[in-house]
């Protein structure tokens, strides 16, 4: 596996928005970098912080929680619920000392390719120069 | 599953579309080496026949319990290789599909290497989460052939008659003492003769006369439980206090002590607390206003038929429907007191004021007096409670204003030629068919029009006289008009109790307080709520052209549910593991379809999730503090199982 | 036949852990009467010495808490590990790190900087600092353990069998446990002992005065209310660990009124006691704008504090992640 590859980011996305926007950019052939893993969940209100945890964790450089834009989620207001945690998150996160840029919680409508592609290229940028996550070696197995 | 995870993990070249910039080779080699992996196999095209009979193949030879598909996006196929591994004895949700086409190949064209670890990773994440993947049962209602219709003006009665023609059992309920809706108040309609209680009479005799529809008019929603195919419905009839033995006499109107003003007349007339909306009304009974009345009785003492029943008590009444369609309608723009000098003179009126007066069977028999003499220089303002005219106002255009304010000015210049009329618009928009016409006709008929890009200034002079002054756009100069009459065009605004009905049906609505279709375009009629259908200017201003298609089109649309004996529902919903569920009811208020109960029995006392008003969102697993609740197909160890594929070697 | 025999050692603890056996009070009789207490620094002399001369596996079970902070500890554990069958992590402390876990939000240069140096209270003008070693005047080296980087729960340092929770476990807990292991009947290995495998609500008093949907509109800090004992504390916008803490303890803090601070630890199924915690709190902040949420929220001033108290050393991420070293 290509020790290259690196910064790796973690993706959870949204089925009806954000999975769609990533649908999307690949129909409109647009190109943003590899470095982005996507987990597919019904809705950012299913993103339990645990796994945003485990990512950091086992290694994860980033996570990008995309959700539906507020109003606009297709069960209501699950992703009211992620902003809710992921508020609270945040802040614990810089505690732990996980620079803020590797942490964003983003809505992403079924329509935006293009800012997911802003958002992917802007949270690369930001994170390269900080390196990989200081994470212990004998943390990311054990 | 107690058995070992047999994976067959299927790799589709898309012809060139992944295989041209993902190594396939290289992926499958590596796939090859995965824990649990015992067949890999790639074709050009997964999804075709031959492509489906290698995976069908491969599940009977390799005796598999498990498929992962890198393909396209789930979107796309996922469910033709669910039915696929149903074809071959397999449970369909035993299937974990891996998007390496829209989120790969063609997004990474330009960086082979990349694109083909990254292939790597994404199906390596999903031979994971396939392992820990377990049968699920589709889950199946029976749809109830009913249907509830909440509104009774012209979309409402529309989709009523459009159900009952195809046999199915409508409830249509309305929550005023008449059906009709504010087309009824309309008076004589643009290119045609009819009345707007013409149209409604016509949809109500077709309404009335097929006994497969039940109106209950005074009527309101309570509650809504159940989903698609099966809502349970509470209803409240509140009293009318007056029964079907009513003959139309009006002796009670005669001696009942209580005048207000009619609100069917839009405070033009004044009617009694005992009182009949309009002539024509429907249904033809009297109604008392509990509000105004006094109690003093004297309609009951005079009432021959004996039909006044002043002791009658609200009725509860309940039913079950498959689908429920929301036809609330609007309500007129109400301008505020001083808005346009509303309310400071009787001689400024809303244009529904208007059509009441000039209407023959009106309070005033057609006559347009003001202060008992026919006004000469009348002004009318469009765009008023619309376009952000005023800081009060909607910001959207209410779309049937500019038509109707032109048909009314073109059925005054017809009554009374001498009339010196105004239109002040912002723009001109009579989109519908032949309002065109009427716009040249109106200029022909010397009706003057200026535009005005700042609200007008309506000044009520000291001895009564108005004056209304504007910048107008075309001319650039500022403009005073004397005025005997000032018509505002009011808008259409969502009526002010809708928020409590659409959070009963659990509809969303607009930043306006319109209702939400599902789609604009795709799903105009449809709410996000399986089984709820939207109609007519509930969602939005119409004309009642709009309004009467759009009843139609919701009705297609919930015929097109009811005719199905069965709904199918994906079984990725929540499920409470009851041994660790500790009763902390956190579920419960993080719901947004309120699908989860308390269950107490006894000692026990659990969260319970009803299937049937599960969406799958999700939300509660995760919000669940000791983790008894999670979501089939998203359990905690599943996503975890992804995120530790994704970064561990 | 020989009486089983019993270690307890403390780490980086209180003493409340030791205080609760004591707690038992007279049934601490009938546990003399059962066991052999071969090592219990605290209350009785017997040396390391003393330990290290039994046979490998001689302790039936080694009772330890308190977090592994000094190389005393490790080495003490790891001891007593050797020479026991059973490890039982007693107390918050050596299950998840406890309250002095939170030090790993800091480095151990900066705790020491701080404490020997920097302190309001300090006077150090030598600038003296605890070594591993020194020489005193008598040409005699002396030594002291080394503080190690971070703080870590037993069992990141040995194999633990068991855990009872608590800071510190109430008697009951203690005793059930206890019964537990002389009743021969023993539960898989890594369970939690003489507690509940629900959480404290299931438990609580006050959870039937729960109105159906559990929402708070204000964050409450527990000195800015007088709470009403009658009615769910969580209802009352305190932030009650209850939902995600393991039951057991017979809510005791609830019943005095405070909201529960989570000391007896995670249910099984979570991970990341924490990460669970700012889960399910969040998700009942009942406003749907980002800038109410942002204030709602902001009513926590101390979110590590108040959701990671017991349990940093245990949580994925341990600590502060720039802090550890090699």
């Amino acid at each position: 596996m290509s020790q290259d590859f690196k910064p790796r980011i973690v993706v959870f996305a949204c089925n009806w928005c954000s999975y769609a926007a990533l649908d999307l950019a690949g129909t409109s052939r647009m190109k943003y970098p590899p470095n982005f893993l996507v987990i597919r969940v019904m809705c950012s209100g299913r993103v339990d912080p645990q796994f945003i945890l485990e990512a950091f964790r086992r290694g994860a450089d980033g996570v990008l929680v995309a959700g539906c834009h507020p109003g606009d989620c297709h069960y209501i207001e699950g992703n009211i619920k992620a902003l809710r945690r992921m508020t609270l998150l945040k802040r614990v996160l810089e505690e732990f000392g996980i620079e803020k840029e590797r942490f964003r919680l983003e809505w992403i409508s079924a329509s935006e390719a293009e800012k997911f592609v802003r958002v992917a290229n802007d949270m690369l940028e930001k994170i390269k120069p900080l390196g990989p996550l200081h994470i212990e070696e004998v943390h990311r197995h054990g | 599953m107690s058995e070992e995870p047999r994976i067959g993990v299927y790799i589709c070249h898309c012809g060139v579309n992944i295989a041209g910039s993902v190594n396939i080779r290289e992926v499958v080699e590596y796939i090859k080496n995965l824990p649990n992996v015992v067949e890999v196999r790639d074709y050009i095209f997964m999804c075709s026949a031959p492509g489906q009979e290698i995976i069908k193949e491969g599940i009977k030879k390799c005796n598999l319990n498990r498929v992962v598909v890198a393909a396209c996006s789930p979107t796309m196929h996922e469910h033709t290789f669910r039915n696929v591994l149903s074809e071959a004895d397999m449970n369909p949700y035993l299937l974990e599909m891996v998007n390496i086409r829209e989120q790969c190949s063609w997004v990474h064209s330009d960086n082979k290497e990349a694109a083909t670890t990254k292939a790597k990773l994404l199906i390596r994440m999903a031979v994971a989460k396939a392992s820990l993947l377990e049968p699920l049962k589709e889950i199946t209602f029976k749809v109830n052939k009913n249907v509830l219709i909440i509104g009774g003006g012209i979309a409402g009665l529309s989709a009523a008659r459009d159900l009952a023609a195809k046999g199915f059992k409508v409830y249509l309920v309305e929550r005023k003492p008449v059906i009709g809706g504010n087309a009824a108040r309309l008076g004589r309609l643009a290119h045609t003769e009819l009345r707007g209680i013409d149209v409604v009479k016509e949809l109500s005799r077709q309404v009335t006369s097929n006994p497969n529809i039940q109106i209950h008019v005074d009527t309101e929603l309570v509650n809504v439980d159940g989903s698609v195919g099966d809502f349970k419905v509470k209803l409240i009839k509140n009293p009318r206090y007056v029964n079907e033995n009513c003959n139309l006499c009006g002796e009670c109107v005669k001696v009942c002590p209580v005048e207000v003003p009619n609100e069917y007349e839009f405070g033009v007339s004044k009617r009694k607390a005992i009182y009949l909306p309009y002539k024509e009304a429907y249904p033809p009974i009297y109604t008392i206003d509990s509000e105004n009345c006094t109690r003093c009785f004297e309609c009951v003492k005079v009432c021959p038929t004996n039909a006044v029943n002043l002791a009658q008590r609200p009725e509860e009444i309940e039913l079950r429907v498959g689908a429920i369609i929301l036809a609330a309608g609007h309500e007129p723009y109400e301008p505020l007191t001083g808005e346009f000098g509303y309310g400071i003179s009787s001689r400024i009126v809303t244009l529904f004021q208007l059509e009441r007066v000039l209407d023959e069977s009106g309070p005033t028999n057609g006559e347009l007096k003001v202060d008992g003499v026919q006004p000469k220089n009348i002004v009318f303002i469009t765009c008023v409670g619309s376009l952000s005219t005023t800081p009060n106002a909607y910001p959207y255009c209410s779309r049937m204003c500019c038509s109707s304010t032109i048909k009314n000015a073109l059925i005054v210049k017809e009554k009374y030629p001498e009339a010196n009329m105004y239109i002040l618009h912002r723009d001109i928009r009579t989109y519908s068919r032949g309002d065109e016409q009427l716009y040249l006709k109106a200029g022909e008929a010397l009706i003057r029009f200026a535009r005005y890009r700042e609200a007008p200034n309506v000044i009520v002079n000291p001895d009564g006289t108005i004056n209304v002054r504007f910048f107008e756009e075309t001319i650039q100069e500022e403009v005073s008009l004397p005025a005997d009459l000032v018509v505002l065009s009011v808008g259409m605004k969502p009526p002010r109790d809708i928020d409590r009905v659409r959070t009963i049906v659990k509809v969303g609505c607009g930043p306006e307080g319109f209702l939400r279709e599902a789609h604009l375009k795709l799903r105009p009629v449809e709410a996000t709520t399986d089984g709820v259908y939207l109609a007519g200017t509930v969602t939005g201003p119409k004309n009642i052209i709009e309004s009467i298609e759009s009843g139609s089109a919701a009705a297609s649309k919930a015929s097109a549910l009811l005719t199905k004996e069965e709904v199918k529902v994906e079984p990725l919903i929540a499920v409470v593991d009851e041994e660790r569920c500790s009763g902390c009811s956190i579920c419960i208020g993080i719901c947004p379809y309120n699908a989860i109960r308390l269950k107490t029995q006894g000692n026990i006392r659990v969260a319970e999730v009803d299937p049937a008003l599960c969406k799958g969102c999700g939300a509660c697993a995760a919000s669940c503090p000791t983790g008894a609740m999670q979501q089939f197909g998203f359990k905690d160890t599943q996503l975890k199982s992804q995120v530790l594929a994704a970064l561990i070697e | 036949m020989d009486k089983p025999k019993i270690a307890l050692y403390w780490c980086a603890s209180c003493g409340g852990c030791e205080e609760a056996v004591v707690d038992l009070a007279e049934k601490i009789l009938d546990v003399v009467n059962l066991v052999d207490i071969v090592f219990w620094p605290v209350a009785m002399d017997f040396k390391v010495e003393d330990v290290e001369k039994l046979p490998d596996g001689s302790i039936t079970a080694s009772f330890i808490n308190g977090g592994i902070r000094l190389s005393e500890h490790e080495e003490m554990v790891k001891l007593l590990r050797r020479k026991s069958k059973l490890v039982i992590a007693y107390g918050a402390c050596s299950s998840w790190g406890g309250i002095p876990g939170l030090a790993n939000l800091y480095s151990r240069e900066e705790i020491l900087r701080y404490v020997y140096h920097e302190a309001p209270t300090v006077e150090n003008p030598q600038k003296i600092q605890p070594q591993t070693e020194t020489k005193a005047e008598e040409g005699v080296t002396l030594e002291l353990p080394e503080f190690l980087p971070r703080l870590l729960p037993l069992d990141l340092v040995v194999d633990v069998d068991y855990y009872i929770p608590g800071c510190p476990p109430t008697p009951e807990v203690t005793w059930k446990a206890i019964e537990t292991l002389l009743s021969g009947n023993l539960p898989a290995k890594g369970s939690v002992l003489g507690a509940l495998d629900k959480s404290l609500c299931y438990d609580c008093p006050l959870n039937e005065t729960k109105p159906e949907k559990v929402l708070i509109k204000d964050i409450k800090r527990p000195h800015e209310v007088i709470a009403d004992p009658s009615k769910c504390l969580l209802t009352q916008g305190l932030t009650c660990l209850g939902p995600v803490t393991r039951g057991g303890c017979g809510a005791l803090c609830i019943k005095a009124a405070m909201p529960c601070t989570g000391c007896f630890g995670p249910l099984d199924e979570v991970i990341d006691y924490g990460g669970k915690a700012i889960s399910y709190f969040a998700s009942i902040v009942d406003y749907t704008d980002e800038q109410e949420i942002e204030r709602a929220l902001g009513k926590i001033l101390d979110p590590m504090g108040i959701f990671y108290r017991y349990s940093l050393p245990a949580s994925r991420l341990r600590g502060k992640i720039t802090v550890a070293e090699k």
